[in-house]
């Protein structure tokens, strides 16, 4: 990632918390009170920019140093406003206590207060319920989905809160740019206004669990490159019904008119389903995100693909003559398993900077250790890997053991939740 | 490393709020102030002397109290008590926003700053 792009999202989440406090910074009040306003609008400010990096729009993901990234810093700054949140009514209690145990407890009971607080309690811990929800990895996407909604409501109870509480209305600045945030995320990438529209135009079935779709576009193509990768939406038409979820695939060719190919494993219920379409299906496409591959350093490449993260390479190898020599390790378990073998043989032919090895590991984990090259053969190399989570984690460690620098090894993650 | 602390963060904030309610479960309650033996009557134009935010005095339930400290932890935007300091403040009291009294630990809060009773014309 280019430092300046890395520096973005730290300094505009500073720049979004530093305003909020400012401008409602408590002057002549004790210490625990100052304390609840300060907290609270950390939280609040902390919030607005975790929201900011929720929205799904390719050019804000460029300048902002890639979508993977975004979402890491709007988890970050999500738990980070809850934990600041959890401190404002321990702080007003604080506050109450010195006048009598009775008073602080009175600032927390519910039962004892009107709207605003009980607004207030129905956000937090609306906030409460839908992170320790979001950070369940191992509940279905679409439940998943539908319960990370929770903290859409939390925001709009907050401000609910806000506004009954009398606040200054230049102060509402902060939980307005909040909602804002939200309804651009529903209604360009949710409701697919951002999208663009494509059609399935040709299906092919590279091995068992993978299908290739190549989908023509029905208005402007994407501006895209191959290895890159889009989020699309699989809808109806010929008879097969789409789950019509959002799922990142990466774009493993591209044609002159703009038909892009993708490649879909089945990985889970929606991609499982997918295997059996059709042509004629519509598609919604978002993107294109991410720069895998896209600006290589001049000097020789390693790339390591796992199973279906072949497709980023298989993309550059099918538009054309490589500029740098690459060496291409290709895993797989198994015959049925191995996608695109034979075209990558044939690319590898009338390639001459590609030098192929393709290895075959079965069920069991691949030996890294020795299926990469050693550490004399990787001097001057940038390493490319693209894989299951298991695969980046034991290269990129291999890798470094090895003597390559980090800033020389280059993967994505994948992982949008 | 954000997500390794959403447990504990909630734990403690959870264990925070049951320490305060048993604390005023199983405390013993505060000594009462012994009761004023005389208040002092202050008529409507003594409280309307005290009419600015540095110095505000405001009449509510027959009650004088003297909120100037107070002023500036209210939650409400300023220009919505301020206009109220010595003044007769007892149904901008009752009606916060939108017809609601104040809570009764808003009440408790006010008896605070009580300084006299208002005497009748």
């Amino acid at each position: 990632m280019h430092r300046p792009r890395s520096l973005a999202i730290p300094l505009i989440s500073t720049t979004l918390v530093g305003l909020t406090v400012l401008w409602a910074f408590p002057e002549g009040l004790g210490f625990w009170r100052s304390v609840a306003i300060v907290s609270g609008w950390a939280g609040c400010g902390l919030l607005v920019a975790s929201l900011l990096l929720m929205i799904r729009e390719a050019r804000l993901a460029a300048w902002l140093g890639g979508l993977e990234s975004m979402y890491r810093w709007h988890h970050r700054l999500g738990v980070s406003a809850y934990l600041v949140l959890l401190v404002h009514p321990l702080a007003l209690a604080a506050a109450g206590w010195a006048e009598s145990p009775a008073l602080a407890w009175a600032m927390l009971a519910p039962w004892q207060q009107g709207w605003p607080v009980w607004l207030g309690w129905a956000a937090l811990l609306c906030l409460m319920t839908g992170l320790a929800l979001a950070l369940s990895p191992a509940m279905p996407y679409a439940r998943w989905r539908g319960l990370h909604n929770l903290l859409a409501l939390a925001i709009v109870l907050s401000l609910g809160h806000l506004l009954l509480l009398g606040l200054d209305y230049l102060l509402l600045w902060s939980p307005l740019l909040a909602l804002t945030f939200i309804l651009w995320r529903f209604l360009r990438a949710d409701f697919g206004l951002a999208a663009h529209p494509y059609i399935v135009a040709r299906v092919d079935h590279p091995s068992a669990e993978v299908v290739e779709v190549r989908l023509q576009p029905l208005a402007r193509p994407l501006a895209a490159r191959s290895g890159q990768f889009v989020l699309a939406a699989f809808l109806d038409g010929s008879g097969f019904h789409g789950c019509g979820e959002y799922h990142p695939y990466t774009i493993s060719g591209i044609a002159p008119g703009g038909e892009i190919a993708l490649d879909i494993k089945a990985l889970g219920d929606c991609t499982s389903h997918l295997q059996a379409i059709v042509p004629g299906v519509a598609v919604r496409i978002e993107g294109p995100f991410g720069d895998f591959l896209g600006d290589p350093p001049a000097g020789p490449q390693l790339w390591l693909a796992g199973g279906i993260g072949i497709t980023p390479f298989l993309g550059v190898l099918r538009s054309g003559p490589l500029r740098y020599p690459a060496r291409l390790v290709y895993l797989h378990r198994n015959d049925t398993d191995a996608a695109f073998r034979d075209e990558l043989a044939a690319l590898a032919t009338a390639e001459p900077r590609l030098a192929l090895h393709v290895v075959a590991c079965g069920d069991r984990l691949p030996d890294l250790a020795a299926v990469l090259p050693a550490a004399t053969a990787l001097a001057g190399h940038d390493c490319y890997v693209c894989g299951p989570p298991g695969l980046l984690t034991a290269a990129v460690r291999i890798l470094q053991q090895r003597g390559v620098r980090p800033a020389h090894i280059h993967f994505e993650h994948f992982d949008f939740r | 490393m954000m997500h390794r602390l959403f447990l504990p963060g909630t734990a403690l904030f959870w264990i925070a709020v049951l320490v305060l309610w048993a604390a005023v479960r199983w405390l013993p309650p505060a000594v009462e102030r012994p009761p004023v033996a005389a208040e002092r009557r202050l008529p409507i134009d003594e409280v309307a002397r005290h009419a600015s935010p540095e110095n505000c005095w405001m009449a509510i339930d027959l009650a004088v109290y003297d909120v100037s400290r107070y002023l500036p932890e209210h939650p409400s935007r300023s220009g919505i008590v301020e206009p109220w300091c010595g003044k007769e403040a007892t149904e901008a009291y009752r009606t916060k926003m939108k017809g609601r009294p104040h809570s009764p630990e808003a009440d408790e809060l006010l008896a605070r700053y009580r300084i006299g009773t208002l005497a009748r014309p």
